[in-house]
């Protein structure tokens, strides 16, 4: 076990390891640098001022050079400069971070809550219209854009309320924060609503089949009881999976539901950064991103162990 | 033009002229929603007006544009932190006495020596440089700048120039102290402006307080300004719709979206001005089939200007050449001199006759088509016209295809001439020749993307450049700003025209009709709340 | 597979009525299939069923509403909706097969491999696999996109990038497990060359997965495209691209002209729905051990 883990480990340090490397070398492949955007924004070109740039931020150096400094920087928790604000890096991720953090997990909170009863009642009633109208919900829930979604919210939201949900000023107290941030979680969370309900709807039917459950029918059981404690419980499992690979989808549908609504979020963030080349905000936001997905698989992973002792480790 | 008069009608109604009667009231934030995340705070080193609506509240020049005039001109320029000023006879030397008593931000005061290390940051020679020095060009005449005691400077110039007061006038010719490194400016800018910097979120906000020390006594009204970055149109106008804001950033919304807010809102208050930045065309004359000179004017014949117009303005805009055509220009030839100007005439279909006609002269015809990339930056006001451009270019056996390039490597990609044709935008900081012609014409000059050189043009800018008398200035201009047309030095598609719409509440406000860049004070703007 | 097996070189008659047989066991992959041959047709035949070029601009009728000649009105150029949705099929569809088949070879011929030759190529290939999958894919297609530059084939190679991994894990479990089968032994036994067994032996075994995950494929793609477009990304101007028909200069006119806004975002959800409807049916069908 222990042996195991420390392998476990060791791999997800070697896959970190790759994408630094991996999202270092793409960054300097993107044409144009900072000293491009730089200049391009004031409508000018001169490559001497333009050297000057590059010389000042260290893009003259060999890459592999650059790349030391900046790995040797984050191991010591120095994160760098970024080139636009020219504030230091974690000081401008870290505010964003949590109001991320709040919407993916109010969208997370969002999509359980509907996602597993709806499963649980489309599985128990397999194959009734019931059934049908639950899985074509499920499936539009996967074939909306979100960003589409969330205009569409805006315009009814506006024209039938006056009201406006973007964000503007921040929230002043935890309600107006909730009430903020529900509807851009709620198309964010539609999409997970509906990657959960089929889950649960599939994992459900196949725990529904075993011979233990028919069982407790046989025995006695409540019919709600069977569906609902026993059945749940096993079909847990593959809920967890689904959590782990949401959180890395869940990324995705926050860049643009963040530009939709506004909010200032590390994803948008991130795809402003992209556009201006700022390496430094770049690097480092992606390698929390992927940090955050390693470590959630890590923890998937272990959940699985935990909850099921039928899988054995050693693979 | 008419339904153009109507909405001038329309706007002259509604303009609250009468706000003046009214006894300002102080106090209140102005909410205004920020169009994109300012490249950084500090107006010398940028070339945008997103910088200067956010930085000009928070500096003071030594001469500015009335901000209540809103026709710029050297007629409306007012004192600010000069008091007064005077050319020397041989128009060599302009000498201005200085405000005393005046601080920074910081509390330092403010003196002649600040006056000189902004000109010498400007020509490169201080030692606390500028990162990018976008205007350098505008005080190229400049030999230096001489403080006599604290309060007076004098500027020296190699030659005559006249526009120099102009230039000096622009929201993008603030003062700079010397105790402020340009790495602090942009990030953390003091000026001795009527607000006082105090943050910028990226991708967030930008927020300005008032300055109690400002050296207008009494001003500014407004507590602060606060505004909402919101890069987002249809979010931007809905959220000034829903009384989230109490101004929409200046002169850009669209007509479409002008009308929305009318009917949607209809208390608030609209204003439609010229932007003074011009819709072009660049060609590269260094590559076939455009160094042939009919090649280029083939395709500045079949140009429907009037059909640009009524798309991107719904008629709403005025035809011009390189100067900003009147009323809004001062400069710009009037309509019946414009008329003579080829590719201008009425008759778009004899025009394009006459381009087919240069077009098989080329070697081009209905079976022998020429394939044209036009490149353009990726943004929607340059896609757009760029998608009408390709649609008007098929009528002269050329079939365009639209290269979309990412917007920060724009600029670099045309000077290094990696382009056929190229769809660009030029704003120009102030209505005047001089800036103009020497920026995006002039031998050598940086901002010069196609590299167009004319001496014998060359020498006739600086011929109007030294002209005192307006009258017979203009008269020069007009000639040249001909020459640069019949050239194809830089097809000019149109001038834009954008809104500017604010609540009733909101007083004071005057947007200026010949350029975005100066009318940014905010100083006496005041709330009726 | 046993379902692919059994359709052997059927009659007419039979044909049509196995077809009925699966439109009655799985009326929406049925109501999937529909909608995607529409689709198919729209894009192939666009010129037969519009009026208009998609890219023709008319001054007279910018953001023309529904109606008369423009059945779904016009955009702010004076450009006609419905040429530009049913041209968008043909971009859609482009981007949809284009990367997900490009995914799909890509993903295959390493999951194929690194299956069928394990030992070190197998694990250096899964660390890179794993890798490519702890990026979150737009995040991966963004960063893509960004450095190829925005164009049609740009987007369809971006998009299909972080596809491969997906199909590599898939087609690489399928290659261990069908390595080990009596019949690739036997194949083995008599001195066929490894190469040729991969090649003949396991690789149309993997094929029922692969199709299964391709259609799943198919819609997400598409749902990409259109986020990428729609972040200024993506397949430029003027390409009548859905994603980017929603962008920018259409967003801004919601409120004036919400049929720019609601037109190509109900077609971009239509499409994908269909293309999930026939991936589901496809999935039951094909992968029995899937099968509810």
């Amino acid at each position: 076990m222990a042996a195991y883990l420390i392998r476990r480990f060791l791999l997800m340090l070697l896959t970190l390891f790759g994408i630094s490397v991996l999202i270092f070398v793409l960054l300097r492949i993107v044409p144009g640098n900072i000293a491009d955007i730089l200049f391009s924004s004031a409508g000018m070109v001169n490559p001497a001022d333009k050297a000057q740039i590059e010389k000042e931020l260290g893009l003259d150096q060999p890459i592999a050079l650059q790349y030391v400094q900046w790995i040797g920087g984050l191991l010591r928790g120095d994160l760098g400069y970024s080139y636009i604000s020219e504030k230091p890096t974690w000081a401008e991720i870290a505010p964003r971070l949590p109001i991320s953090a709040k919407l993916a997990g109010m969208a997370l909170a969002f999509a359980i809550l509907f996602g597993i009863p709806l499963g649980v009642i489309s599985a128990v009633r397999q194959n009734t219209p019931l059934d049908y109208v639950l899985r074509v919900i499920s499936l539009s829930g996967l074939s909306l854009p979100s960003f589409w979604l969330g205009l569409l919210i805006l315009m009814l939201c506006v024209r039938y309320f006056g009201w406006l949900p973007i964000y503007t000023t921040p929230p002043a107290t935890l309600w107006d924060e909730l009430l903020l941030y529900s509807i851009p979680a709620a198309a964010v969370g539609f999409r997970s609503s509906a990657l959960m309900m089929r889950l649960t709807r599939s994992s459900m039917l196949e725990v529904l089949r075993q011979d233990y459950i028919r069982t407790a029918r046989a025995k006695g059981a409540s019919y709600a009881k069977v569906n609902f404690v026993h059945a749940l419980r096993n079909a847990v499992l593959p809920i967890v999976t689904i959590v782990g690979i949401e959180a890395a989808f869940l990324v995705g549908g926050l860049i643009v539901t963040e530009t939709v609504f506004n909010i200032p979020g590390v994803a948008r963030f991130l795809v402003e950064a992209i556009r201006q080349r700022d390496y430094p905000i770049v690097q480092n936001l992606v390698m929390f991103i992927a940090v955050t997905v390693v470590t959630i698989n890590f923890l998937v992973d272990m959940a699985y162990l935990a909850l099921d002792p039928r899988i054995a480790y050693e693979k | 033009m008419t339904r153009l008069f109507c909405l001038a009608v329309a706007i002259a109604m509604a303009a609250p002229s009468i706000a003046h009667a009214q006894q300002p009231k102080s106090g209140g934030i102005l909410k205004m929603y920020h169009r994109e995340n300012p490249p950084s705070m500090s107006i010398h080193e940028e070339a945008t007006y997103s910088v200067n609506v956010s930085s000009m509240p928070i500096f003071s020049n030594l001469v500015i544009y009335d901000q209540h005039k809103a026709q710029n001109s050297v007629e409306t320029i007012v004192p600010e932190l000069a008091t007064s000023w005077q050319w020397s006879a041989d128009g060599k030397a302009l000498t201005f006495k200085l405000r005393e008593g005046v601080k920074w931000h910081d509390g330092k005061p403010f003196t002649a020596a600040d006056v000189k290390c902004t000109f010498e940051m400007l020509a490169g020679t201080s030692q606390n440089r500028f990162r990018k020095n976008p205007r350098k060009d505008w005080f190229v005449n400049v030999t230096d700048v001489t403080p006599k005691g604290d309060f007076e400077v004098t500027f020296n110039l190699s030659r005559p120039q006249p526009a120099l007061l102009a230039m000096l006038a622009s929201g993008y010719t603030p003062i700079y102290a010397c105790h402020v490194t340009a790495a602090a400016q942009r990030t953390n800018p003091i000026g001795t402006g009527p607000f006082k910097f105090v943050e910028l979120k990226q991708n967030e906000s930008i927020k300005l307080v008032k300055n109690p020390d400002y050296w207008k006594k009494g001003l500014p009204y407004l507590d602060g300004i606060e505004y909402t970055i919101l890069p987002n149109r249809s979010t931007a106008i809905l959220g000034f719709v829903a009384g989230k804001f109490d101004i929409t950033f200046p002169t850009e919304v669209s007509i479409p979206l002008l009308k929305d807010v009318k009917s949607q809102k209809a208390d608030a208050v609209c204003v439609l001005e010229q932007t003074n930045v011009a819709t072009n065309l660049i060609i590269n004359r260094e590559s076939a089939p455009f160094d042939n000179v009919d090649v280029r004017r083939a395709v500045a014949l079949s140009l429907d200007r009037k059909s640009f117009v009524q798309i991107m303005f719904e008629g709403n805009s005025d035809l011009g050449g390189a100067m900003l055509p009147p009323p809004s220009g001062v400069w710009g030839m009037p309509p019946e001199e414009l008329k003579t100007v080829i590719g201008y005439g009425d008759d778009v279909k004899k025009n394009r006759d006459e381009a087919r006609k240069l077009m098989e002269k080329a070697g081009f015809g209905p079976n022998k088509r020429l394939a044209l990339k036009v490149s353009t930056r990726n943004l929607a006001v340059y896609r757009d016209p760029a998608v009408i451009l390709i649609d008007q270019l098929k009528d002269i056996y050329i079939d365009g295809e639209l290269d979309v390039i990412e917007s920060g490597i724009w600029f670099a990609k045309v000077a290094r001439k990696e382009y056929q044709v190229g769809l660009n935008l030029t704003g120009a900081g102030i209505d005047d020749p001089d800036q103009t012609f020497y920026e995006n014409f002039g031998c050598g000059s940086e901002r010069n993307y196609t590299n167009y050189c004319n001496k014998d043009l060359q020498a006739q800018f600086d011929a109007q450049s030294q002209e005192k008398d307006v009258a017979k200035r203009k008269k020069l201009v007009w000639e040249i700003d001909k020459k640069l047309q019949e050239d194809v030095a830089r097809p000019i598609l149109y001038h834009a025209r954008q809104g500017t719409c604010w609540a009733p509440y909101v007083k004071n406000v005057t947007i200026m009709s010949n350029s975005s860049y100066n009318g940014h004070r905010y100083e006496d703007v005041w709330m009726d709340k | 597979m046993a379902a692919i097996e059994t359709i052997e070189t059927p009659s007419r008659e039979s044909r049509l009525a196995t077809l009925g047989f699966y439109v009655r066991r799985y009326p929406l992959g049925a109501a999937g299939a529909v909608i995607v041959t529409l689709f198919v047709l729209m894009a192939l035949f666009a010129p037969l069923i519009t009026q208009f070029d998609p890219t023709l601009t008319d001054s007279r009728v910018s953001l023309a509403a529904p109606g008369g000649t423009h059945p779904l009105g016009a955009d702010f150029m004076g450009r006609d909706m419905w040429s530009r949705i049913v041209y968008g099929a043909r971009i859609s569809l482009a981007v949809g097969v284009g990367s997900t088949g490009l995914g799909c070879l890509f993903g295959v011929t390493i999951g194929l491999t690194s299956g069928y030759f394990g030992g070190w190529y197998d694990l250096i290939v899964q660390r890179f696999m794993d890798m490519m999958q702890s990026l979150p894919l737009l995040v991966m297609a963004l960063v893509m996109t960004a450095a190829l530059g925005p164009s049609l084939s740009n987007t369809i190679i971006a998009i299909s990038i972080p596809l491969v991994p997906t199909v590599a894990r898939v087609i690489r479990s399928n290659t261990l497990m069908l390595r080990e089968m009596p019949y690739v032994e036997a194949a083995r036994a008599v001195g066929m060359n490894e190469f040729s067994i991969a090649l003949r032996h396991v690789l149309p075994n993997t094929l029922a997965p692969l199709i299964v995950l391709a259609t799943a494929q198919l819609g997400s793609t598409i749902l990409v495209e259109a986020a990428l477009s729609f972040l200024g990304l993506g397949v430029p101007e003027p390409h009548p691209s859905w994603g980017r028909m929603l962008s920018e200069s259409a967003a801004e006119y919601v409120r004036v002209a919400p049929w720019l806004v609601i037109f190509p975002g109900a077609a971009i959800s239509l499409a994908v729905f269909g293309t999930n409807l026939l991936g589901d049916a496809l999935r039951d069908i094909l992968d029995p051990r899937q099968r509810d």
